[in-house]
């Protein structure tokens, strides 16, 4: 891949899924008059007797997608993050409750721009990494995202994929691979960590590398749930100082998750969580969100110096 | 052919594995026995792996169709015993990952309707000729996921589902007169592209009937039958009387009274 072409993660989502789609008949898409948004319209175009409109009815497409997961079928459903996980009690009774293999995609996550915090997924991870038999997976890179789908095409487990709209260019190795569970390092430091998820990756990279010191380790978790501890845990004993980034309520997201592994091991470690807190996010252009909400390369920068 | 034999002994294990368990929905598991007895005895065959589907979206009415697999002889024996209690294939809802023969698990109301649609793009998919036969109640009319699924069926003229409303005129806590008063039902279902048809649903005859009718490809649109039925069907004391809408263990003059009437039936 051209380290230096930009490409959202929500087209490269589209295209993997279409690579899929050839290989596999099984995959079939369900969406709810946002397909274009979501990308899901490169599958509709490539396959239409495998894809389906329901509609603007969220809860409805949980249920077809349920019904066609039951007779071998992997369906992805995508939407808007903040709509589709809103169906937390479809999503909980008609999926989780019977283990129904569906792939739930939320795109539109975090700081997405001028549409402002309707449209915005922010509290999508608190919902569904309590889902009963659900993994939960969000990719950093376009790379990334094609690896992932890859492996959820060809896994039964019900799953979120939380998909940003940013442009990101691509930064890991050509040869990297999704492992489930696995944390993946992508700095090696010595004195402080920053660990983080999605989109926000990128900035944190750019960050640490503004500040030209090795003493910064970055780790880049794209497996929320399951997350293998045990690595995690050596990864984090290297270091003094841990923080985390996310573009995410700070209820219940990646913050939570490590901070539940640092308290249930008792590391000793300086600990601090950096997110979103309990509200919503304004309308404006992404770059001054990130601004605001200090998740630009400038704040974190200085987040990072201060720790 | 007469059934009543079959529905006492069907409505006396209901009332018995729910004494047994000493809770559970008895009003609305007796109303709709009829429904699914002549669904699951004439046109589920569960050696067939191209069979039909059932989905009973009113998932309070478990014991229900417990009863009526133990009748088939899909449970193992004094399974029914085993009702609502730890580690058992028959919680207090469906679940479908403990038993298998349930082709969805329900409880949260509402979302059959929707999981029959996905049901029916799988046999178009697959090129299989099944019908799906989606069971819901009357006050499970006032979720909104319903017409979702409603709208879908009509606009794509889906033929191949067949729709039920278990009609007994109550629902958890009041009736539906008394709680949401139902508005030119008929109507609606028409407005949304369906044939409507209204029965009596505790007629195994009548109810037969329309099936084979639909299963035959006679109606050109999507079907949906209003079963006119009542709470607590087959045991006088209550019949209409939403106070048995979910019972406690009864108390056993009560209970024996229940038997006996339901022994008369046979």
């Amino acid at each position: 891949m051209n380290k230096n072409k930009t490409i959202s993660i929500r087209d490269a989502f589209g295209k993997a899924l279409v690579d899929e789609g050839k290989k596999n008949k099984k995959i079939v898409a369900v969406s709810i008059d946002l397909k274009g948004a979501c990308k899901l319209s490169y599958f509709f175009e490539n396959f239409p007797e495998r894809s389906f409109e329901v509609g603007i009815a969220e809860a409805n497409a949980v249920g077809v997608a349920t019904g066609l997961s039951f007779e071998g079928f992997r369906p992805f459903v995508a939407s808007f993050g903040s709509f589709i996980t809103g169906k937390s009690a479809e999503i909980r009774n008609s999926i989780s409750y019977n283990n129904a293999p569906v792939v739930i995609v939320g795109t539109h996550c975090g700081l997405i721009g001028s549409d402002g915090a309707t449209q915005s997924a922010l509290q999508d991870l608190t919902i569904m990494r309590s889902m009963p038999y659900f993994n939960v997976f969000q990719p950093c890179t376009p790379l990334d995202t094609k690896e992932i789908i890859k492996y959820v095409c060809k896994t039964k487990e019900p799953t979120y994929l939380r998909i940003a709209r940013n442009e990101i260019p691509e930064f890991l190795n050509k040869n990297h691979k999704f492992k489930i569970g696995m944390p993946n390092e992508i700095l090696k430091g010595k004195k402080k960590l920053i660990i983080s998820s999605g989109a926000m990756v990128h900035n944190c990279l750019q960050a640490i590398k503004g500040l030209k010191n090795s003493k910064y380790g970055l780790v880049n978790i794209s497996s929320i749930k399951p997350l293998n501890r045990k690595v995690l845990i050596k990864i984090m004993k290297k270091y003094k100082k841990v923080i985390t980034v996310e573009d995410h309520s700070i209820l219940g997201g990646l913050g939570s998750v490590v901070s539940e592994i640092i308290a249930e091991d008792n590391l000793n470690i300086q600990y601090k969580i950096h997110g979103l807190k309990n509200g919503f996010i304004d309308s404006d252009i992404p770059e001054q969100l990130e601004k605001k909400y200090q998740m630009d390369i400038k704040s974190l920068t200085k987040i990072f110096n201060n720790l | 052919m007469s059934y009543s034999s079959d529905l006492s002994n069907i409505r006396k294990s209901i009332l018995n594995s729910i004494q047994n368990a000493d809770s559970g929905h008895l009003g609305p598991s007796f109303s709709c026995t009829e429904i699914l007895y002549i669904i699951l005895k004439k046109y589920i065959n569960f050696k067939n792996k191209n069979r039909n589907k059932i989905i009973l979206s009113k998932g309070h009415a478990a014991p229900a169709i417990y009863a009526i697999y133990n009748h088939l002889n899909l449970l193992k024996k004094n399974e029914l015993n085993s009702l609502r209690k730890f580690t058992s294939r028959l919680q207090g809802h469906p679940d479908k990952k403990k038993l298998k023969l349930l082709d969805f698990g329900t409880g949260a109301l509402g979302q059959g309707l929707s999981v029959s649609i996905g049901y029916s793009l799988s046999s178009r998919l697959l090129n299989k000729k099944n019908f799906i036969f989606c069971v819901l109640g009357d006050g499970e009319l006032q979720e909104g996921q319903v017409w979702e699924a409603a709208m879908y069926i009509g606009a794509n003229n889906i033929r191949n589902i067949i729709t039920f409303i278990d009609g007994n005129k109550f629902q958890n806590e009041f009736s539906i007169e008394e709680t949401l008063r139902e508005v030119d039902l008929k109507g609606k279902w028409e407005s949304f592209g369906f044939k409507y048809i209204e029965t009596n649903g505790h007629s195994i005859e009548k109810l037969d009937k329309i099936i084979k009718d639909v299963t035959d490809y006679k109606y050109k649109k999507p079907v949906v039958v209003y079963c006119n039925t009542v709470k607590g069907k087959g045991v006088s004391f209550m019949e209409g009387n939403n106070k048995y809408h979910s019972v406690k263990k009864l108390p056993l003059k009560q209970y024996n009274m229940a038997l006996k009437e339901l022994d008369e039936q046979k």
